[in-house]
């Protein structure tokens, strides 16, 4: 018995550093403890949702993947948006008074809708996700300006590309 | 349900601190004035199920879509992309 612990004494320090999530769509994945955040209160629409950890997509790629580590079936694309909407305001001010932190310890996602043609893809500018990392702790902002799209298209391919 | 009737200009008190008050009311609209504490989230109804509904549509199904997406990105990249 002994022995037994032993031996498995690496793998349960490993377990402490990391989460591994099973998730039949997205695959498994070994979470390092240290970048899973707290969506407080969770996702709007998803109350039981609280705990994402925010992977890329690929290297290099701005769409990165937003899993949830409590529900590993639920997963979404995010963008930051100044990357892809030129003239979007960031809410930081907003942000960080929600948040309790200063605005320059925000990162600010959109959620990415990918429909079935995926160059139609339009991001949410209505209630961007914003997060302290440093705490590790954010939320979904509502934001009360009727200007701010809710499917907001983002484009991919330029009209030129497109019409290849 | 419960149903109060108020004047304008009267209150509502929900719990210990938060008051809602009837500011006026024209032809089929009323408006209401809330006092809460900033913990309170206070949203018209409709704004709150668009970005329910739109959460919901954006949850991915795999990893099929958001492959497909950054395969495009990468594709036009190769000559557009900064």
């Amino acid at each position: 018995m002994t022995s037994t612990a032993e031996q498995r004494a690496p793998v349960t320090v490993g377990a402490e550093s990391t989460l591994a999530v099973v998730s039949q769509r997205f695959g498994s994945f070994d979470v390092p403890r240290d970048r899973i955040f707290a969506l407080d209160p969770g996702l709007i629409g998803f109350p039981e949702a609280h705990r994402f950890v925010l992977l890329d997509s690929r290297p290099g790629s701005p769409f990165k993947w937003l899993l949830c580590v409590d529900e590993p079936e639920l997963g979404f694309a995010v963008v930051d948006p100044a990357q892809f909407v030129p003239g979007y305001v960031a809410p930081l001010e907003q942000a960080a008074a929600a948040l309790g932190c200063s605005a320059a310890d925000v990162a600010l996602l959109v959620l990415v809708t990918i429909p079935e043609r995926p160059s139609e893809i339009f991001v949410n500018l209505l209630a961007p996700i914003v997060v302290d990392l440093g705490r590790r702790r954010g939320r979904q902002l509502v934001l009360e300006d009727p200007a701010l799209d809710p499917a907001h298209r983002i484009p991919l391919l330029s009209p030129a590309a497109a019409a290849r | 349900m419960l149903v109060l009737t108020r004047k304008i200009g009267e209150l509502v008190r929900i719990g210990d601190d938060v008051t809602v008050r009837v500011l006026a009311v024209r032809n089929r609209q009323v408006s209401l004035g809330f006092v809460a504490p900033s913990a309170i989230k206070i949203f018209r109804e409709e704004v709150l199920q668009l970005i329910e509904s739109g959460n919901r549509g954006a949850a991915l199904a795999g990893r099929d879509p958001l492959n497909a997406v950054a395969d495009l990105w990468e594709e036009v990249g190769r000559d557009e992309h900064r």
